[in-house]
């Protein structure tokens, strides 16, 4: 493109038109016809514009009277330059600030979108922030109301730890009180079978009040009421006082096999653990509950293991498994599929958070009709 | 950029006088235009004005021609000072071959000389040239008005510069312009002269080039 600066031709600065009128003008002022011409002729002059030859001048009847056409005709030029000079500037200027103009609209437009997707991004982010804060201040209601449960049974636990304490003692010194009475009393029949009764009355409650010892016993360590937030703890000991809880729950129906390698002890709360690891032992005997006869007999396998610095737990069962249209669900809160009033939906919710607490992983694996397998991972100390 | 063609072997440069706005850079070139007295020397042409302000820019032409046949000319032009017509100036600016700065010497102006200065630099840098080479010569003008000023503390302040010595000038009165001009020509031949083969073919050595370009009146009737 021709910058406004360059020097103009005769084209540049007078139409055809312009130019045949300034000849007819010229011829009739001088004597003889005259005309401008880009190109030299033999008799003319040049006319000139700023240094510039911009065309020639021939004909007339001297070269005196060529010579003042030609300054006429420079001066003109002048007034015809200065106006295409400034026109072309002015066409200059007004095509760059154009340019300029639509590239900041460009840059307007691909920042308005960046923005636009920015605010669809934020929203999205809140919406997600917004569900994780609901999420969790249902887990610290469901949790705080665990907690509570484990304070009262704690308490109960402990109300009942002393009396248990006397019961058991004083049910021995009377069995070796009715041994005595057994040389005492004359050896009838009848005072026989009533000694030999009473043994086995004194026996039973005897283990009863060993099971009670037992359960106030698991119950101190689940609830851990008694425990600093958090501690060192004994996962094995942990996972066998959940799963003497559970049979207790189930009626010490279930066959649970225990396989515990011997462990370091972890730091962690043994209070959450404890309530993680019994959802998860809870699930499977549910899943064994719900599981189709034909799988044989259910089972439960618990294993731990020690490996690099970290603890892993294995609760396996062979009950119904998980449908994989549920699979992506099961961590959610409140996702549940028992009856109403059978479970809040949060076991596995509690467990993977707990597990997130202790910077360690959960990962499941099902297959439906088959069984599940929780793993567990904890880093060690 | 300086335009060389060679069927008419014609070389034309170009000098943008730059400055903030009523600092004198038409009265510099309306100066040269009644003082010099090169070979050549075409009309000045005040584009538009308004108000004494200029709208477009101003054009002076000068020339001269080598004995190898060299046509040279430079084309000497001004830019409107006025902020909002900053895109007017940018188009002049490109392609220049040197610049003269025209700052005010009034102490009210010393805020306006440095915007200029930086707009200057900035429009220098969007048009791709570098205000490092670009031959560049600072004029203070207006000397004649009282209170402007002192010499030696704006001598001081630009020392560290490649622009010192400064040139001070009274261009309403004549004075200082050509040295302006002269010291630009200097500066203009060292950047173009090994370019151009300025002496080599065509024999035109930087005393030549700075004297014929700007041959005054005055030393014409000395």
């Amino acid at each position: 493109m021709r910058s406004f600066e360059d020097d103009p031709t005769l084209d540049d600065l007078l139409t055809p038109e312009q130019l045949q009128r300034l000849n007819h003008a010229l011829s009739a002022l001088c004597r003889k016809p005259v005309t401008i011409t880009p190109h030299r002729q033999d008799d003319a002059v040049a006319v000139e514009f700023n240094l510039e030859t911009v065309g020639w001048l021939s004909g007339g009847a001297s070269p005196g009277e060529r010579q003042v056409a030609s300054e006429l005709v420079s001066f003109l030029m002048m007034f015809v330059a200065k106006y295409r000079l400034a026109a072309n500037l002015h066409h200059d200027t007004t095509e760059a600030s154009y340019a300029e103009l639509q590239r900041q609209n460009e840059a307007l437009k691909a920042s308005e979108a960046r923005y636009r997707e920015l605010s669809g991004q934020l929203q999205q982010r809140v919406d997600e922030q917004v569900e994780v804060i609901r999420q969790t201040q249902q887990e610290l209601y469901e949790s705080s109301r665990l907690r509570s449960v484990g304070h009262l049974a704690a308490g109960v636990a402990h109300e009942i730890n002393n009396p248990i304490g006397f019961i058991s003692s004083n049910l021995g010194v009377a069995r070796d009180y009715l041994d005595d009475l057994r040389g005492l009393l004359p050896g009838t029949e009848a005072n026989r079978e009533l000694l030999d009764d009473f043994h086995d009355l004194i026996g039973e409650s005897v283990d009863g009040a060993k099971r009670i010892a037992s359960i106030v016993s698991d119950l101190k360590t689940f609830s851990s009421i008694d425990q600093a937030d958090y501690t060192l703890c004994d996962v094995n000991k942990l996972l066998t006082s959940a799963i003497h809880l559970l049979q207790t729950e189930y009626g010490h129906q279930l066959h649970i096999t225990e396989r515990l390698d011997d462990i370091p002890k972890i730091s962690g709360h043994p209070g959450r653990l404890s309530q993680s690891l019994y959802n998860l032992l809870d699930n499977a005997a549910h899943a064994l509950r719900d599981a189709k006869s034909e799988n044989g007999q259910g089972r439960i396998l618990v294993k731990t293991t020690a490996r690099d610095n970290e603890v892993d737990i294995v609760i396996q069962d062979n009950g119904c498994g998980i449908p994989d249209a549920n699979r992506s669900q099961v961590f959610d809160a409140f996702y549940t599929t028992r009856p109403v009033g059978s479970g809040a939906g949060l076991g596995l919710t509690v467990a993977r958070d707990t597990v997130r607490a202790h910077r360690g992983t959960i990962k499941i694996d099902s297959r439906e009709g088959t069984g599940t397998r929780v793993s567990l991972t904890l880093p060690g100390t | 950029m300086a335009e060389y063609t060679s069927e008419d072997n014609k070389l034309t440069l170009k000098v943008v006088f730059y400055g903030p706005a009523l600092s004198g850079k038409t009265t510099n070139l309306m100066q040269l235009h009644s003082l010099l007295n090169p070979e050549r020397k075409g009309e000045l042409m005040v584009l538009e004005t308004r108000d004494d302000r200029t709208l477009f820019f101003d054009m002076l032409p000068i020339g001269l021609k080598s004995d190898s046949g060299l046509d040279l000319r430079l084309k000497l032009y001004t830019v409107p000072g006025q902020v909002q017509h900053d895109s007017t100036r940018k188009a002049v600016l490109s392609r220049a071959d040197g610049v003269v700065f025209v700052a005010d010497s009034q102490p009210s102006q010393q805020d306006n000389n440095a915007n200029a200065f930086g707009n200057l630099e900035e429009n220098l840098e969007k048009v791709g040239l570098d205000i490092d080479t670009l031959p560049l010569v600072v004029q203070f003008n207006k000397r004649d008005i009282t209170g402007v000023v002192d010499e030696t503390v704006l001598q001081t302040r630009w020392s560290a510069t490649p622009w010192s010595p400064l040139i001070m000038a009274s261009a309403l009165r004549g004075q200082g312009v050509i040295e302006t001009f002269r010291t630009l020509l200097d500066r203009l031949y060292t950047e173009i002269n090994d370019e151009f083969e300025l002496v080599s073919r065509h024999g035109i050595d930087r005393d030549r080039f700075i004297t014929r370009l700007s041959t005054s009146h005055e030393v014409n009737r000395a």
